[in-house]
């Protein structure tokens, strides 16, 4: 082919729900038009109830749109073959509580079809890779919410997609493990994978989106690249040690006579959530000795020192 | 861009058969099964104190399979409905149907993994059934000098042939079942529903032979059309042949095996076709 297909291309989207017995109908999504092309970062936004999951999972075929055309990869998205490449954390995720982490990838990479020959590798590598290599034995029953979230991330990534879809990875996750998880995506994008995320907390992944679009009611309100939406082109902030009103005087004075103006004087804050993050100890890395534990618990050796 | 297609895999229905085979191991569901062959054995070594003489090894075999039946179909219906139902309210199915499987797999692989389940209950059931019975056998024979010469009094293989054969029904059951959670919405409705098809499959040789030759056309062929939606379980039931005449005839127990595969596999096919349209 010479066009590049999209990752994900939607159509005319309308998704509706039969809500009562009398057939009334609650329509979820509404005329959904939506490219996302391959190697994005896409974060689909929106307030509760605003149709993110319903259009992802009509994405992944376990809904069927009730009008609209949805590709992946330029395949129907209600096809098997269109989620061989694409992997998929959902929203609050649970998982087979009875298997340890390590059993409940190896698991889904089976189903993938991943080759026996490199099974156990790929396990582990994706293990290590979302910092959950001490806590891999530990049956997934007793995991925390993040780290749920990331056992959620490595069984969708242990096919090696070209497409992950993540539906609110964020959503009841402390800062610390939000912050993890954006720099876990921003290493997907790296790795030239396309993202398409979900959240109705725009701050948290404001930083990791290429694009985003915004959904209210089932409806597309707005689209476009992050840059273009918030970027201020025809502002500039600087950040200077302390002046006396004096100087800022003298300062406006400079700028004025080469035609600029200084338009408005803050004393910059930090976010609460980066000096939240200052403060509180991050849990292991990737490939770290003492990953193991969720974010916040404290290992407790369970061998007694002889 | 072209993308492979994906066949269809025995393997992944295996792996799915395997994992639902493993919770019922880890979510203790199998300890229960145990307790209550258990408990069986128990209250079956309480009866026999009470002696009941020469019948006695024909009631040890009565009291073996009408356990199996009873809790078997309990079981059956209990296990099926959880199982399936904890992939689904647990949200599983959401994870695992996003991967690059086909519903049919899911489906089947739902089916093996509760008839290996019932398959270890019927094997306890009747394994702890036939060793009661050689027990009382041996004593029965070391009693009797020259009454019954050494020889054997019981036709072990024909209880295995119907034990084999209560397990098939219960298979039959469990699509049944599998069928009604594939558009239901709860566990329990599942349940209830299944215990009355149950009856009905139980039942409705009573019903065939009462109306199906009655004068008005309508009917008898409701009644016709009725037990040929509904498998007819009492089929299955061939204990009472043991031991009488030439036993169990192998070619009656094939042909009920025949019937109920092609249950199974009819059932199966519309579960698998209810569940293709289900919304997750
Ligand atoms: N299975 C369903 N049956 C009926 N209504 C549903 C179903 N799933 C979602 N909805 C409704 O569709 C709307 C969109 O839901 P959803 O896509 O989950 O929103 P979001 O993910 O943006 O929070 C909501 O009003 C929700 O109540
Ligand atoms: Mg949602």
């Amino acid at each position: 082919m010479t066009q590049a297909v999209s990752a994900i291309s939607i159509k005319g989207l309308t998704k509706d729900f039969s809500v009562t017995l009398r057939g009334v109908k609650l329509r979820a999504v509404d005329s959904l038009n939506l490219e996302v092309a391959e190697g994005q970062v896409y974060g689909l936004l929106g307030p509760n109830g605003s149709g993110k999951s319903t259009t992802i999972k009509i994405i992944l075929g376990l809904l069927d749109a009730t009008v609209g055309d949805v590709r992946v990869f330029g395949v129907p998205a209600n096809k098997v073959e269109a989620r061989r490449n694409v992997g998929y954390l959902p929203e609050a995720p649970y998982f087979y509580r009875y298997l340890s982490g390590r059993e409940l990838v190896r698991f889904y990479a089976r189903v993938c079809g991943v080759p026996a020959a490199t099974l156990k590798s790929r396990v582990d590598e994706v293990i290590a890779w979302v910092g959950l290599s001490g806590a891999a034995d530990r049956r997934v029953g007793t995991y925390s919410k993040g780290m749920l979230q990331r056992i959620g991330l490595a069984q969708a990534l242990v096919h090696d997609p070209k497409l992950i879809v993540l539906d609110e990875p964020t959503a009841g996750v402390d800062p610390v493990g939000s912050a993890e998880m954006c720099d876990l995506i921003l290493k997907l994008k790296q790795q030239g994978k396309t993202v398409l995320i979900t959240s109705h907390l725009l701050a948290q992944i404001e930083d990791v989106c290429d694009r985003v679009a915004i959904l209210d009611r089932g409806k597309l309100i707005v689209e476009g690249s992050v840059q273009e939406l918030v970027g201020q082109r025809d502002r500039q902030a600087l950040i200077v040690d302390p002046l006396p009103p004096a100087e800022i005087e003298a300062l406006k004075g400079w700028l004025a006579q080469r035609g600029h103006s200084l338009n408005s004087v803050e004393q910059p804050r930090a976010r609460l959530d980066q000096l939240f993050l200052s403060k509180v100890s991050r849990p292991g890395r990737p490939g770290d000795k003492s990953a193991g534990v969720g974010s916040n618990e404290v290992p407790i050796s369970d061998k007694p020192k002889a | 861009m072209s993308v492979a297609s994906v066949p269809f895999s025995f393997g992944r229905l295996g792996l799915i058969a395997g994992n639902t085979f493993l919770e019922a191991v880890r979510q203790k569901l199998f300890l229960f099964l145990v307790l209550i062959t258990l408990g069986l054995v128990l209250s079956v070594l309480f009866l026999l104190t009470f002696n009941f003489g020469s019948s006695e090894l024909k009631f040890i075999a009565d009291f073996g399979f009408g356990a199996l039946t009873f809790f078997g179909s309990a079981l059956t219906i209990a296990t099926t409905a959880q199982l399936f139902f904890s992939e689904i309210e647990n949200r599983t199915a959401l994870t695992l149907l996003a991967k690059p499987i086909w519903r049919a797999e899911f489906v089947f692989g739902k089916f093996l993994g509760v008839f290996a389940v019932i398959g270890v209950f019927c094997a306890l059931t009747i394994g702890t059934t036939i060793a009661l019975l050689m027990v009382r056998e041996g004593q029965i024979l070391a009693a009797a000098t020259d009454e019954f010469e050494a020889r054997s009094l019981i036709a072990y293989g024909d209880l295995l042939v119907v034990g084999l054969l209560q397990w098939l029904k219960f298979g039959v059951l469990t699509a049944i079942v599998l069928l009604i959670a594939s558009f239901s919405n709860t566990n329990l409705f599942t349940v209830v529903t299944g215990f009355f098809v149950l009856v009905i499959c139980h039942l409705q040789y009573l019903a065939r032979d009462q109306w199906s030759n009655v004068d008005n056309i309508l009917l008898s062929g409701a009644v016709r059309a009725l037990s040929f939606i509904f498998p007819n379980f009492q089929l299955f039931n061939l204990a009472d042949e043991i031991g009488q005449g030439s036993g169990v005839s192998g070619e009656v127990a094939l042909r009920v095996a025949g019937y109920g595969l092609v249950y199974i596999a009819v059932i199966g096919g519309l579960a698998v076709y209810s569940f293709r349209n289900r919304e997750i």
